[in-house]
């Protein structure tokens, strides 16, 4: 049984709570659950291309390990940053195309730097789901039959996943949730759990405005909808989606008394739902553009609540240093 | 006239002993930090235990320490009007400092080694052009500058034989609201000036680079170990470490593939140990470690952690939460931990 059940019964039988959420609900309900569902979806990914390389047969499996990617995608801490696990598994923007650089060399070069270790050694930019994307949906034909890349890049992918799942049940969720005992140097206290935890939501927010829709965007008198993220799978708007509701279940688990930021995602996540442009192709025209603009400003505007409501909520704010530096 | 009061306080001071930092508990280091909404000077031990907190009118930036005298220069976070002389024993304003008309502060400055001078990197308001500002320690007037040869300078440090060497950011700030008005044009560049304000050698990175702000130094050994901020797009990796043996060409010092981004493109303050040279980054809550070729050794993550200075057992680190870190090859040992939030350097009085 998943440890995610475990812990949900577990609480269940300990005592009879009133509705609460604190980071040990946001462990219990958003992050264990999630980081175990993405383990699970690379698995089934790899395991299936030990049974075949076919593209068509791969493309549905992908596209569930990206969406449970997408889903824990913001949580930049902990065993995500390990051995740059996060840059490994999703390496977007390229802009110098660094990534697919690398992968032609790899698919023409000694078949020894893709046994496992060796693998694992290769350039961040050219591993993990965006290298997985240039194979199962390539642009133009490939120098190489892509299969032994395409095998050994869904394992590489799987045992990083597991690793960060390994991460946060051996240890990491320990660490949060005794946050001020003695000898735990990586959470001096709740608040600080609480802090992290936030700056994750935040910075997940900030990524999904300036970088997911900024990037096709571009400038109002020069939209640049080639650079619009993971457009050869079709999945830009749907990683901004399922980005805003990950993160938005994330809040309620932190928080029961943030209902003007509940609000404010609820009111992003609707606009998501209703732009009917997969790959922001519609910035190219400006009423296209406005469109994607209007859910730009709707997550700026979920930023700004979330800071002025959800965060003195928590007891938070962004990081002295890191808000103004030098 | 001046008052009865100021007259006797004046002449108290002029005839009062100027005492020593061993008389206010020989502190190692000096940081600010905001505690709720009040802003404070500290000086601390070795331990992380501090030895004295003083009031400051607004958020503190870096402050300079005088060499023997326990007076602590505390500026303004730019572009600063005002840096303050502050007694750490008395706990008193001993001068607030003014640049002229038409200058700014920028948050950092270096006494003489006989602490008879104290340099000011400053920048002109209007064009953002550098100068250091000259100011004599026994009534705190201004006495001249000298140009920095760049645009923009931020830190520098003063050599053993009394060369200066500047690091001149590059960028061009609007004066009233910090705008950056040139990321597609600058060019900073680090400076060696002689004793005299003579500039002596001038060195920028590759064009590549030329978004990478130079900002913060260290020496360390023979070189100048300096820290970026990259002003270009947040996706290309480029390195916060360079390294410069004045002679020779800077040397770019990147980090490991796998940390490409763990400090988001932004090293808010560096400091050398014998054979290590460690950077911090706030907003990419991490601290990395090179050796003395600049090769990465380690990445330690802490959130919010930014001040990092040479102290008497080695490396110290300083976080937003309050945190006071010793840092090892092998990870950061908490010191102490104070209920506020230190600020962006700390200033080590060795």
């Amino acid at each position: 049984m998943p440890l995610a059940r475990i812990l949900a019964l577990t609480l269940a039988l300990a005592v009879a709570p009133p509705a609460r959420a604190d980071f040990p609900e946001t462990l219990r309900d958003h992050i264990l659950p999630g980081v175990a569902a993405f383990r699970d979806a690379t698995a089934a990914l790899a395991e299936a291309a030990t049974t075949g390389c076919d593209p068509q047969a791969l493309r549905p499996p992908y596209q569930a390990a990206f969406d449970a990617w997408m889903a824990i995608s913001h949580l930049r801490i902990g065993p995500a940053e390990e051995d740059g696990r996060a840059l490994a598994i999703a390496f977007w923007p390229d802009p110098k195309g660094l990534g697919w650089k690398q992968q032609q060399a790899l698919l023409t070069g000694d078949p020894a730097a893709l046994e496992p270790q060796a693998f694992a050694r290769q350039s961040v930019a050219a591993r993990g789901l965006f290298g997985l994307e240039r194979l199962l949906y390539p642009t133009e034909p490939l120098p190489a039959d892509p299969c032994p890349l395409i095998r050994a890049t869904t394992s590489d992918l799987a045992r990083m996943a597991a690793e960060i799942d390994a991460g946060w049940t051996g240890g990491y969720a320990k660490a949060m949730l005794t946050a001020g005992a003695p000898g735990n140097t990586l959470f001096l206290g709740g608040p600080e759990v609480r802090q992290a935890l936030f700056t994750l939501l935040y910075a997940g927010l900030e990524f999904d405005g300036d970088q997911r829709l900024g990037r096709p965007m571009g400038e109002p008198s020069r939209a640049t909808p080639a650079k619009a993220e993971a457009i050869a799978s079709g999945r830009s708007l749907r990683n901004v989606l399922i980005s805003l509701q990950s993160l938005r279940g994330m809040l309620v688990s932190l928080t029961p008394d943030a209902p003007r930021t509940v609000a404010a995602f609820d009111h992003a996540i609707a606009l998501a739902e209703g732009l009917d442009d997969p790959v922001f192709a519609g910035v190219a025209t400006p009423e296209g553009r406005l469109k994607v603009e209007i859910l730009q400003q709707a997550i700026s505007h979920l930023r700004e609540v979330a800071l002025e409501e959800a965060a003195p909520e928590l007891d938070v704010g962004i990081g002295f240093n890191a808000a103004d530096g030098d | 006239m001046a008052s009865r009061r100021a007259f006797l306080a004046g002449l108290a001071a002029a005839l009062a002993p100027r005492l020593t930092w061993a008389e206010a508990g020989s502190p190692a280091f000096l940081a600010a930090a905001r505690a709720g909404d009040a802003y404070l000077l500290h000086g601390l031990a070795e331990t992380g235990a501090s030895l004295f907190a003083l009031p400051l009118p607004a958020r503190g930036h870096a402050a300079a320490a005088h060499p023997t005298l326990a007076l602590a220069v505390a500026f303004a976070r730019r572009p600063g009007t005002f840096a303050l002389v502050i007694d750490c024993i008395r706990g008193t304003t001993a001068a607030r400092l003014t640049p002229p008309k038409g200058r700014q502060f920028n948050g950092h400055g270096t006494f003489t080694a006989d602490g008879g001078l104290l340099i000011t990197t400053e920048q002109a308001a209007e064009t953002s052009e550098g100068v250091l500002g000259l100011w004599e320690t026994e009534t705190w007037a201004r006495v001249g500058e000298w140009p920095t040869g760049g645009i923009g300078p931020h830190d520098l440090r003063r050599l053993p034989d009394g060369r200066l060497v500047v690091a001149n950011g590059g960028i061009r700030t609007d004066p009233s609201d910090r705008r950056k008005l040139n990321l597609d044009t600058m060019r900073p560049n680090l400076t060696l000036l002689s004793a005299k304000g003579e500039i002596l050698d001038q060195v920028a990175l590759p064009e590549a680079l030329h978004q990478n702000s130079i900002r913060h130094l260290t020496l360390h050994g023979e070189a100048i170990a300096f820290a970026m901020q990259w002003e270009g797009d947040p996706a290309e990796a480029v390195p916060q470490l360079g390294l410069w043996r004045p002679g020779h060409a800077p040397v770019a010092c990147p980090p490991d593939d796998t940390q490409a981004f763990a400090m988001k493109g932004y090293a808010g303050s560096i400091a050398a140990a014998p054979g290590l040279v460690a950077l911090t980054s706030a907003p990419g809550g991490a601290l990395m470690l090179f050796d003395a070729a600049g090769r990465p050794q380690a990445t330690h993550r802490r959130a919010d952690l930014s001040g990092v200075a040479l102290g008497p057992r080695g490396l110290v680190a300083t976080d937003g939460q309050g945190g006071i870190w010793a840092v090892a090859a092998d990870g950061l040992q908490l010191l102490a931990h104070h209920p506020l939030a230190w600020d962006n350097h700390l200033v080590s009085l060795a």
